[in-house]
């Protein structure tokens, strides 16, 4: 018989557990030692209804929308099923009951209990009570004959007693167990089962074999044992059929027996091992529910007992029998036809002892192919999946005469076994706000994201809303009373949102409490029309959108203007803002077989208003729906779908989708999830909760956050190669964000950026040594193809190492050709160049040419901050203009040479803080600057946290975490710039004001970032371009005499650039000669400091803002390469 | 050495909290502290944690084993067997009081946690009496202890050390003229 074992899921908390079906088979019931009566739909429901029943539930039964169970209060309670009112106290007893069962009709109940007694009461009427009397310790189990004359009960004093209930005397006691003294100390629970249908067999669990026992004669008729059963059986259940029987045993076994052969047509093992203790076959018997005491959940699916008998040859002449029988309408036909049929090939049954044709009639109609197919024919709503199933096996025949009655009822509703295999509408996911727990819970997360958490509670004593955050800097937590019933929220760095749905008199409304306002007025609300239901909303940086039932999205200032409205194609699923951008994801269309079709909407907001996405179909894993939408704290839109996959927005390939991370890999179980809460891309993490046998956390205890990995799904990620170039994609991929944000203008942390960039170069280089080593050359071209220019020439020098003359040969070309490409480039706008190429000419350049264009930046800047002073006051306008113009002014130069200016005025906490101790280069530059910060923080750490001070110097620091959140535009900066160059910038002004006319003169000699402060910018050295411009610069204003200052610069550029390597090195020589004579002490002292490892701060004179600088460019001009060199020398 | 040496050293130990401010990296003589993001869970030594915990800068996430079940199972096993058991902490004692004592309220179930460490405590302590007892009366000349914490043998060492001295002293006094000895007898 085959069957498939479901994988376990977390149920109950661990303890003593029962199990059963409820009469149709929909749902699986289950009780445990939490005190909660459970109603799965299905194996699979994450979010089962449930009843509180008591503190603890030691057994239930269920029949006829009537729930019995025995809990801790000693107390047999009824409640109503499925909706779980209580519905009276059927008995008390005066210690728990143990066990409680009902009759075949479900007219009476019986409880066995602790206190030796087993009662039997009339459920309609409670007062009619019989006690049996007679065990001489507490009562394991106790089961009804179906005929309803015995009661059959098993007790911890050994003895297994058949009682007759009318007369309350015992018929026959066996002595069969091992005595012990309480329930809780039994070795086998002993859970007696009575044989459905016919009540011809008692079956009673006696160590590792099952005692059938034999109605009125009380015989010992036979056992069923299994050699691989070593361990005591706990629990035995008869198949609705009443021709197999299975029992669980304590060491986890589970058996299930054909009665009639006595073979053991099925065994299977609980995948932990744990005991067994509650058995339940589902009511077409085709599946078996079981519990543990770990409190876990269990199916067996698929048991083929109702449809195929044991024997293999009937199964030719049940075929026909089943087709005639579909034509029948008539049941009283079927039954005889069947009767008929099993009659003439019944040899299977005839080796049972005792048994006449008298049993054989009562049997067959009692199996549950008889059952089904009545299911099937006079039921058609009926979802019961033994009869579904029935519908596979004879798809062929179904799809003619009875299929087509049953596929539009059970459609939606059978997760579990789709009947029909043709597309069945899937019901569309329901509105919700990423980041919050069902709106069901009275105690649930409104919303948890990256500001902070919003709590809603909605009990008897409280209906409220905390709102709370995660950095006390954004604002003090907040307690509101949530009069309004509000059920979705979203929170920013600036204000609170909600929203509640109409009632019948009042509007949908929407608050919002706009803490970060300057004035006295931080709340308002707005009415949506009549008719109209918010169903998702989000927060933005400076708006407010909601999405409403009327397929409208409105869209409110953060402040409370209207500004504009749209119509949603389709209705929302989600939404979610971030910066200036704003995602909404929808219903496109009718999704089939269990999947959704969404549609995905991604616009910008600002001064460009465009759609990035237009309504594109949104990719989710199969049969999934979405479960989290969020933007990472960089911008870049990602979500994750219910299978656990998480994907992110590849901006770099045409806006598609990329699989990062699947969270369901680190589950331990099944039934585990992670609850994401945010994505990071700089550092790379996945910040999730994991949650134990459900999809989301409870609000108490407070769960904590967890940190996932990404890993792109690459195919064999276990080799080097594999995990290398997922390495290398994840950081290209999570890299895209640089030039998205760079593109819309806010500034970035170039560092970063520089890192990881590098990181991509030395993994290539890696790769390339790799691919060499296994004599992939082509690979190697392939490769050398990614690369910037400056690392194909060490690929080269690599190869030409490993005697590979041919790839080097390639190679060079290549090298050629992404020289020509660099200069090709260079004169170009950067804002048009291809992403890939512009990293490319920006790296290839920086060497030579960063400091010249941040010094052609710098003066602009300098410009501008003059232009500004004297601007300030004027409009929103001047603004925008200017904007535009520093985003023009965005150059990739500067990018990668790290703009001057930055690093001494506006204190990003990474690059201004390092670490004092930290013996390294890398550490060095900026060591003196940082040192007295470290200090300042813990200082400022221990003032009080409510004064001022703290809060200005918490706001800096601030920067590397939430800065992504609340990006500063360029404009931005500049008035920083200007406020914390105050006092420096009236000195300057006059200066300023000078300077751009003779720099402009001077800047061919003029090295690069001067900084304003500082007058010693003529000792510094001369870099080898500059020595060749001067010579050069007259030839090239003869050649092109019309050029302006800074064309003749390029084009010196460019020509340098085609010089030969050895030309240029040549220079650079002799710059560094030259320039020695003039820097000479400075040059040695810094060269000493190095060698020495030590820190190196002895240029005071030249300002310590000079000395960042010229370290900073140093480092960023000389780290990469020479890094990388020592490894290839290292390979080599 | 003092016990307030040994929860000196206690405080060194690495405790999770959850900040609810921004703070770069920390470079410390003792290592790199943090980055710290709020709402993200870093590790930090015992002594920083209190005192953002004082300055109400953090939530600290109790260790894994101050957890009622896990330390009840720890009583239970503790009281069972006649050896030291292995302790989930070499400074549980020292951490728990001072978890307790400042961050109660981050602490779920914080009193029976109190009760259960006392518990566990005054077992092993009864333990290290009785040990110590059996080794003076049976004269022995060395024991072996294993799984003992630092403020365990700090409690005792005092006492023991001292006490041994006296012995030892009178035992000495003891055996050149046993005449003397019999006299202490009266």
């Amino acid at each position: 018989m085959p069957c498939e074992r479901k994988p376990m899921r977390y149920d109950h908390s661990e303890g003593h557990t029962e199990v059963c079906f409820d009469d149709s088979g929909k749902f699986i019931v289950t009780c445990g030692n939490d005190g909660d009566v459970r109603i799965w739909e299905s194996l699979d429901d994450d979010d089962p209804k449930f009843i509180t029943v008591g503190e603890k539930a030691y057994s239930l039964a269920l029949k006829k929308g009537k729930l019995v169970t025995a809990s801790s209060n000693n107390t047999v309670q009824i409640h109503t099923f499925p909706d779980g009112d209580p519905d009276g106290i059927l008995t008390r007893f005066t210690t728990h009951a143990t066990h409680v069962a009902f009759n075949s009709s479900g007219s009476r109940v019986a409880a066995g209990s602790s206190d030796f007694m087993v009662k039997v009461v009339e459920v309609s009427d409670s007062s009619q009570q019989k006690t049996l009397r007679g065990h001489e310790a507490p009562v394991l189990s106790v089961t009804f004959d179906p005929k309803d004359d015995f009661l059959a009960s098993a007790s911890c004093d050994g003895s297994v007693v058949v009682w007759n209930i009318e007369e309350q005397t015992q018929v026959i006691s066996w002595p069969l167990l091992q005595k012990t003294n309480d329930f809780s100390n039994a070795k086998s629970l002993c859970r007696l089962a009575w044989q459905p249908g016919t009540a011809k067999f008692l079956a009673v669990p006696v160590e590792t074999k099952v005692h059938l026992y034999e109605r009125g004669s009380w015989d010992h008729v036979s056992t069923l044992s299994d050699d691989l059963l070593t361990q005591p059986i706990n629990v035995v259940a008869w198949s609705p059929c009443g021709k197999f029987l299975a029992a669980g045993s304590v060491g986890g076994s589970l058996n299930v027996w054909d009665v009639n052969s006595k073979l053991c047509v099925e065994r299977q093992k609980h995948e932990k091992g744990f005991t067994v203790c509650s058995l339940a076959w589902h009511p077409s018997g085709s599946q078996i529910a079981y519990t543990d005491t770990e409190g876990c959940l269990g199916l067996l699916d698929g048991l083929s007992t109702s449809t195929s008998t044991t024997n293999t040859t009937k199964a030719p002449e049940k075929k026909p029998a089943e087709d005639y029988d579909a034509l029948f309408d008539d049941d009283d036909d079927d039954r005889l036809m069947d009767e008929g049929l099993s009659d003439t090939n019944s040899p299977v049954k005839k080796p049972v002892a005792g048994d006449d044709d008298d049993d054989d009639d009562f049997l067959m109609p009692a199996t549950g192919r008889v059952r089904n197919r009545g299911a099937i024919l006079d039921d058609e709503n009926s979802l019961d999946t033994g009869s579904l199933r029935l519908g596979q096996d004879k798809f062929g025949d179904d799809d003619d005469d009875t299929g087509s009655a049953v596929m539009p009822a059970a459609a939606p509703l059978v997760p579990l076994r789709p009947v029909y295999e043709g597309p069945l509408p899937s019901a569309p996911q329901k509105a919700f706000q990423p980041g919050s727990t069902p709106a069901h819970l009275t105690h649930r997360f409104m919303m948890w994201n990256s500001v902070g958490i919003v709590r809603g509670y909605n009990d008897e004593q409280d209906n409220a809303i905390d709102v709370e955050f995660h950095d006390t800097a954004v604002h003090h937590a907040m307690h509101l009373t949530n009069s309004l019933g509000h059920t979705m929220a979203d929170l920013s760095q600036e204000a609170v949102l909600l929203a509640c749905p109409s009632t019948d008199e009042l509007a949908s409304k929407l608050q919002c409490l706009h803490f970060s306002s300057w004035d006295t007025n931080k709340e308002w609300m707005v009415d949506l029309p009549k008719g109209e239901d918010a169903r998702a909303l989000c927060l933005g940086q400076g708006w407010v959108a909601v999405a409403t039932s009327t397929l409208t999205l409105r869209l409110f200032s953060i402040g409370g203007l209207q500004r504009e409205i749209f119509s949603l194609p389709g209705p929302v699923v989600c939404m979610v803002g971030h910066g200036e951008q704003l995602l909404i994801i929808y219903h496109r269309a009718t999704g089939f077989d269990g999947e959704q079709a969404l549609g995905v909407q991604l616009l910008q907001f600002g001064r460009r208003k465009r759609q990035l996405i237009n309504g594109e179909p949104f990719p989710l894993s199969l049969k999934s729906y979405l479960s989290w939408l969020g933007f990472t704290a960089e911008g870049t839109p990602c979500y994750v779908d219910s299978e656990g996959v998480v994907r992110m927005l590849n901006r770099s390939l045409g806006n598609t989708w990329t699989p990062v991370c699947n969270t369901r890999e680190t589950c331990k179980s099944k039934s585990d999830h992670y609850w994401v809460v945010g994505v990071h891309e700089n550092p790379q993490q996945l910040r999730c909760i994991p949650c134990k046998g459900s999809r989301y956390p409870p609000t108490l205890p407070r769960p904590a956050v967890a940190i996932l990995p990404f890993k792109l799904p690459l195919c064999q990620t276990t080799t080097e190669k594999g995990q290398m170039e997922e390495q290398l994609w994840r950081s290209v991929l999570f890299h895209n964000h640089y030039s998205f944000l760079s593109s819309s203008g806010y500034e970035i942390d170039e560092e970063g950026q520089s890192r990881s960039q590098k990181e991509q170069q030395e993994l290539l280089m890696k790769m390339f040594a790799l691919s060499c080593k296994l004599e992939r050359e082509f690979r190697c071209v392939e490769l050398a193809e990614l690369m910037t220019q400056n690392v194909v020439t060490l690929a080269i020098r690599y190869a030409s190492r490993s005697r590979r003359m041919a790839l080097a040969q390639r190679l060079s070309e290549i090298a050629l050709e992404k020289a020509n490409q660099v200069q090709e480039e260079e004169p170009e706008e950067p804002e048009e160049e291809p992403e890939y190429s512009r990293r490319t000419s920006g790296y290839g350049q920086s060497e030579v040419t960063g400091g010249r264009c941040s010094n052609r930046r710098y003066q602009e800047e300098e410009e501008e901050q003059v232009e500004e002073l004297g601007e300030e006051d004027d409009g929103q306008e001047m603004d925008t203009e200017e904007a535009a113009e520093t985003r023009k002014r965005v150059n990739p130069f500067a990018k990668e040479a790290g703009s001057p200016v930055k690093p001494s005025l506006t204190p990003i906490g990474r690059v201004g803080r390092a670490n004092p101790f930290k013996m390294l280069g890398a550490g060095k530059p900026s060591a003196s600057s940082g040192q007295p910060r470290v200090t300042n923080i813990l200082d400022n750490m221990t003032s009080s946290k409510k004064s001022a001070p703290l809060r200005s110097a918490g706001k800096p620091n601030k920067d590397p975490v939430l800065k992504p959140l609340a990006p500063r535009t360029k404009t931005k900066t500049q008035s920083t710039l200007l406020q914390m160059t105050g006092t420096k910038a009236s000195s300057k002004k006059t200066q300023a004001n000078a300077e751009p006319a003779a720099e402009q003169q001077k800047q061919p000699d003029v090295p690069p970032p001067a900084s304003p402060a500082d007058n010693t910018e003529n000792k510094r050295p001369k870099t080898g371009f500059q020595l060749w411009l001067e010579e050069n610069r007259k030839t090239i204003i003869a050649d092109h005499p019309d050029l302006e200052e800074t064309d003749v610069i390029k084009e010196a550029m460019g020509r340098f650039r085609t010089l030969s390597a050895e030309d240029r090195l040549s220079w650079t020589e002799r710059a560094k000669g030259q320039t020695g004579d003039a820097a000479d002490l400075k040059k040695r002292k810094r060269a000493e400091g190095e060698e020495g490892g030590g820190g190196r701060d002895v240029e005071n004179e030249n300002g310590r803002a000079e000395a960042d600088e010229n370290s900073a460019k140093k480092k960023k001009s000389l780290d990469p390469t020479s890094k990388l060199s020592a490894f290839a020398f290292n390979k080599s | 050495m003092d016990p307030s040496e040994v929860e000196f050293l206690a405080e060194k130990e690495m405790v999770k909290i959850i900040p609810n401010f921004s703070l770069d990296k920390v470079y410390l003589i003792g290592g790199d502290l943090g980055p710290f993001n709020p709402g993200l869970p870093v590790d930090v030594p015992v002594w920083l944690a209190l005192n953002l915990k004082q300055r109400q800068k953090c939530r600290i996430v109790p260790p894994a084993w101050m957890d009622v079940e896990k330390l009840e199972e720890m009583r239970d096993l503790e009281r069972k067997e006649d050896m030291f058991t292995p302790v989930p902490s070499p400074y549980y004692m020292e951490l728990t009081k001072l978890l307790l004592n400042y961050a109660s309220d981050n602490i779920p179930k914080a009193d029976e946690i109190r009760t259960l460490v006392k518990d566990i405590w005054d077992t092993r302590v009864a333990k290290l009496r009785l040990s110590a007892d059996s080794f003076i009366s049976q004269m022995e000349a060395h024991a072996k202890l294993d799984n003992l914490t630092l403020m365990e043998i700090n409690t005792i060492r005092a006492f023991l050390l001292d006490s041994l001295n006296c012995m030892y002293k009178l035992r000495s006094n003891m055996q050149p003229g046993s005449s003397k000895g019999q006299l202490t007898d009266y």
